[in-house]
C-alpha cells in the first residue's frame, strides 16, 4: 500500500483546524468557503478512519499469512505421514471421478498394476484391465448408484513379475450436500488368502478324489501335479521316491516339473492362463506328457539304500519328519551326488507315512524361481503329503487286491472249464463203463459158444452176428471215449536244462523253507533230446523231493547236467542221511517207502518213465554222507 | 499150468474169464472184491492176479497196493473198462494194463507174456 496512513497527530491537527473554522464562522470567511473547508475536513476525517481500518486489516492479513505458512508445512508433513501410512498399508489406492477418470493413484497400485506412466486422466478400465467396465458389475458404478461397493477379484502380474490376486473395493467420497463426486478404489492383495483357500479346496478335492480308488500311477502323477500347480502349492518341481521293501531301497518313481528354465517360463505362463480344478487335472492326466522328460528319466535311475541312511531322503524316511535344506552345499546331510542329481541348493523333503510306516519321500524345490521355502509352506505341504500317503497306501493295497482278484477269477474260470470237462468226461466214461461191462460178457460168451459145433449152421451164423455187432458197439465206445488212447510218452525235442530249471523254480519256495542251498552246474552245449517234458519234469520233481526229504535240517543240493558220449547225464546229489543197503535194493519197487507219509510210487514211476525214454536210473548212496541219483538219457 | 486169481465184481464176467482161462489150461480162482482177493491170495498163493479196478469196498488199485506190499512176487494185470487209469501213476506198478474187450485174445496173450517173464526172472 503506497498511501501513508494518517498519524494520530494528523487527526489532532485536523480537529484543531475544525475548531478554528467553527470559531471563525461568520467572522472573516465566506460561509461557502467555510463549508467547503469543513467538507474537506470531513472527507479527510473519513479517509483517516478508512486508513485506520485498512491498517488494522493489513496487520491482520500479515498475521494470517504467517499462520497459513505453518499450516501448509503441517499439511505437508501430515501428507508425508499419510503417504507413508498408505505405502506401509500395502494397499493400492486410486481416486476416480464420476466419469471414471483417474484423478490420483498411489505408488503401490502403480507397482501392482505394472504401470509405467502416470495414470492420471486415464479411464480406470485402462489400468485395471477389468471386463466389467460399463456394466452394473463395476464397483464404481454400483457405488454411484448409492449401493455398497462390490469386489472384483483378478490375477495380475506385477512389475516384480510376481503373480498376485487382487480385490477392488469402491468407496464413495461425498461432499457436504451428501452427493458422490469421487470414488476411492481400494485395491488389496489377497494372493495369500486366495492361495490358502485354494490349498484347502485342493485338500478337500484331493480327499474326495482319493476316497474312490485310483490307479497307482495316476495317483502319483496327481499328487506331484498338486504340489507343482502354481495356484496350489506352486513348487517348481516335485520328485517322488517310494520304498521297495523287498530290496530295502528307496526308488525314484516320478518327477514333475520343467527340465529347463525356458520350459519353466512357458509352463508358468500356460498355468496362469488356465485355472483347472483338480478333477479336470485327473480327467486330463496324460502319463506320456511328463514320462519322457529328462528329469523323470533321471529320477527313475535314482536308488538309495535304506540300510545306512546316508542320503537326506533316506534319513527323512527314517526320522519320519520333513527336512528343509537351505544350503545343500554346506548341509552335512546332503551328499554331493544327491545335490548334483537334484541340481538345487534349497529343497524340502517330506516323508510319505502311512499307518506310521514310511513308504516314501517327496522332494520339492523352487529351482527356477529361487523362491525361498517358508515354514508355512512346509507345513501345508506336510499336511497334504500325509493325505497323499494314505491314498498311495490305498492304491497299492487296491492294486494288490486287484491282482489277487484277477488271479482268482482266472483260476475260477479255469476250474469251471476243467470241471465242465471233467463232468462231461466222467459222464461219458460212466456210461461207457456201464455199457462196456455187459458187452464184454455178451461178446465173450458168444465167442465161447462159437467154438462149439452145431448141427444147424444157422446157429453158428447167428452167433457170429452177435459177435460182430458187439465188436461194432465196442468200436463206437472206443470212439466216444478215448479208450484206445496210448499212454506212451509224447516226445518232443526238449532242452533238458530248461526242464530242470523249470522244476527248480517250481520248488524254489520249498527249498527255501527247508533251508536247502541249490547249486546248479549245466555244461554248455547240452543238445536237445526227444523226451516228454511233462513226464521228465515229474521224474525231476520226484527225485528232488526225495533229496530234500533226505535233508530234514537243510543242506547243500547239487544238480549237474553234462553230456557224455551219446547220452545226457543228470546228477542230483544230496548231502542227506543216505540209504541203508536194504533200502537201496528196494527203492524202485512200487509201494515201497521209508517215509511215513509216502506212497512209495515216486521212484518206480520215475524209473518207468526213464525206461520208456530208453534211459537208466542209478543210485549211489553212502550212509550219513548222502545220495547221488544219476539219470542217463540217450541223445538219440 | 498156472493158478490165476481173477478179481472181478461182475458175476457174469467172472464166469466168462473163468471158463476161458480154464480152456487155456489154467487153474482159476475168483474173487468178487478187493477184500475177498486178499484172502484168496493168502490161501491159494496164485501165480498171477487179473484185477478189475472199479469195484465196491476196495478198488483194484488199492487192492494191488496191498498185494504188492505183502508179496511182490505175484504179478498183476489190470483189466478194466476204463482207459484213463493208464495215466494214473499208481497203476504203473502193475505188470500190464488191459482195456476190457469182448475179444479175450489180448488178455490171454498178456497172461502168457507175464507168466513167461515171471518164469524167466525166477
Amino acid at each position: 500500500m503506497k498511501k501513508k496512513p494518517l498519524s494520530s497527530n494528523q487527526a489532532g491537527t485536523l480537529n484543531k483546524i475544525k475548531k478554528l473554522l467553527s470559531k471563525s464562522r461568520g467572522k472573516m470567511l465566506d460561509d461557502k468557503l467555510l463549508e467547503s473547508l469543513e467538507g474537506m475536513c470531513a472527507d479527510l476525517g473519513s479517509q483517516l478512519k478508512k486508513g485506520e481500518v485498512e491498517t488494522k486489516n493489513l496487520s491482520v492479513k500479515k498475521e494470517e499469512k504467517e499462520e497459513s505458512k505453518i499450516l501448509e508445512k503441517q499439511i505437508q508433513e501430515e501428507r508425508e505421514i499419510f503417504d507413508n501410512v498408505i505405502e506401509v498399508m500395502g494397499a493400492g489406492l486410486c481416486l476416480i471421478d464420476k466419469k471414471s477418470k483417474v484423478i490420483w493413484a498411489n505408488d503401490t497400485l502403480k507397482e501392482w498394476l505394472n504401470l509405467s506412466e502416470s495414470p492420471v486422466g486415464v479411464h480406470c478400465s485402462d489400468i485395471y484391465h477389468c471386463n466389467v467396465v460399463g456394466t452394473d458389475k463395476c464397483p464404481a458404478e454400483i457405488v454411484l448408484k448409492g449401493k455398497k461397493g462390490r469386489i472384483v477379484q483378478s490375477w495380475v502380474r506385477t512389475k516384480a513379475r510376481k503373480r498376485m490376486c487382487i480385490q477392488h473395493i469402491a468407496i464413495p467420497i461425498t461432499d457436504k450436500n451428501n452427493e458422490t463426486n469421487n470414488i476411492l478404489l481400494l485395491t488389496v492383495d489377497v494372493t495369500e488368502s486366495e492361495k490358502m483357500v485354494h490349498r484347502l479346496l485342493l485338500l478337500q478335492q484331493f480327499g474326495e478324489i482319493t476316497q474312490g480308488t485310483l490307479h497307482l500311477d495316476k495317483l502319483l502323477h496327481l499328487i506331484l501335479t498338486c504340489i507343482t500347480a502354481d495356484y496350489s502349492f506352486g513348487f517348481n518341481r516335485a520328485t517322488l521316491f517310494l520304498i521297495n521293501k523287498e530290496l530295502n531301497v528307496l526308488n525314484g518313481k516320478l518327477a514333475i516339473g520343467p527340465s529347463s528354465s525356458e520350459e519353466a517360463t512357458r509352463i508358468l505362463k500356460e498355468m496362469s492362463d488356465s485355472h483347472n480344478s483338480l478333477i479336470d487335472i485327473v480327467d486330463k492326466l496324460e502319463y506320456s506328457h511328463n514320462i519322457d522328460t529328462p528329469l523323470n528319466t533321471m529320477t527313475k535311475l535314482l536308488v538309495y539304500s535304506l540300510v545306512d541312511a546316508k542320503e537326506v531322503v533316506t534319513l527323512c524316511t527314517k526320522e519320519k519328519k520333513p527336512i528343509v535344506v537351505k544350503d545343500a552345499a554346506k548341509d552335512p546331510r546332503v551328499t554331493d551326488d544327491f545335490r548334483k542329481a537334484m541340481g538345487v541348493n534349497e529343497f524340502v523333503c517330506v516323508p510319505l507315512i502311512a499307518k506310521n510306516e514310511p513308504i516314501g519321500v517327496i522332494v520339492a524345490d523352487n529351482v527356477f524361481t529361487a523362491e525361498p521355502i517358508s515354514d508355512e509352506r512346509v507345513n501345508t505341504l506336510t499336511m497334504f503329503v500325509n493325505q497323499a500317503s494314505l491314498a498311495i497306501e490305498n492304491a497299492e493295497t487296491y492294486k494288490n487286491l486287484e491282482d489277487k482278484i484277477n488271479q482268482l477269477t482266472e483260476t475260477q474260470q479255469r476250474l469251471i472249464r476243467s470241471e465242465k470237462l471233467a463232468a462231461i468226461g466222467s459222464m461219458s466214461s460212466y456210461v461207457a463203463h456201464e455199457i462196456r461191462n455187459p458187452l464184454v460178457t455178451i461178446g465173450g460168451f458168444a465167442k465161447t459158444l462159437s467154438r462149439f459145433t452145431f448141427t444147424d449152421s444157422k446157429i453158428k451164423v447167428n452167433i457170429d452176428i452177435i459177435i460182430e455187432e458187439v465188436k461194432r458197439l465196442e468200436k463206437i465206445l472206443n470212439n466216444i471215449t478215448d479208450f484206445g488212447k496210448p499212454s506212451k510218452p509224447e516226445k518232443i525235442d526238449t532242452q533238458i536244462c530248461e526242464v530242470m530249471e523249470n522244476t527248480c523254480m517250481l520248488m524254489e519256495n520249498y527249498f527255501q523253507e527247508k533251508h536247502i542251498t541249490l547249486q546248479k552246474r549245466y555244461e554248455t552245449g547240452i543238445p536237445e533230446v526227444p523226451v516228454d517234458p511233462i513226464q521228465i519234469k515229474q521224474v525231476f520233481l520226484n527225485i528232488l523231493m526225495n533229496a530234500v526229504e533226505a535233508m530234514p535240517d537243510g543242506g547243500k543240493l547239487d544238480v549237474n547236467i553234462e553230456s557224455v558220449n551219446e547220452s545226457i547225464k543228470i546228477y542230483i546229489i544230496d548231502a542227506g542221511k543216505g540209504m541203508q543197503h536194504g533200502v537201496l535194493q528196494n527203492i524202485y519197487d512200487p509201494f515201497f517207502t521209508t517215509k511215513p507219509s509216502g506212497t512209495g510210487v515216486g521212484l518206480s514211476v520215475s524209473l518207468k518213465i526213464i525206461e520208456d525214454h530208453g534211459g537208466t536210473i542209478d543210485a549211489i548212496s553212502e550212509q550219513e554222507k548222502g545220495t547221488t541219483m544219476l539219470l542217463t538219457l540217450p541223445i538219440k | 499150468m498156472a493158478t490165476i486169481l481173477v478179481v472181478e465184481d461182475d458175476k457174469n464176467q467172472r464166469l466168462l474169464y473163468e471158463q476161458e482161462l480154464k480152456l487155456e489150461g489154467h487153474e482159476v480162482v475168483t474173487a468178487s472184491d478187493g477184500k475177498d482177493a486178499l484172502e484168496k491170495i493168502q490161501e491159494q498163493l496164485p501165480d498171477l492176479t487179473i484185477m478189475d479196478i472199479n469195484m465196491p469196498k476196495m478198488d483194484g488199485i488199492e487192492t494191488m497196493g496191498k498185494i504188492l506190499g505183502k508179496n511182490k512176487e505175484i504179478p498183476v494185470i489190470i483189466n478194466t473198462a476204463y482207459s484213463n487209469y493208464k495215466d494214473n501213476f499208481m497203476s504203473w506198478a502193475a505188470d500190464a494194463y488191459i482195456v476190457k474187450s469182448s475179444d479175450l485174445i489180448e488178455l490171454k496173450s498178456t497172461v502168457k507174456e507175464v507168466l513167461a517173464k515171471k518164469a524167466k526172472d525166477s
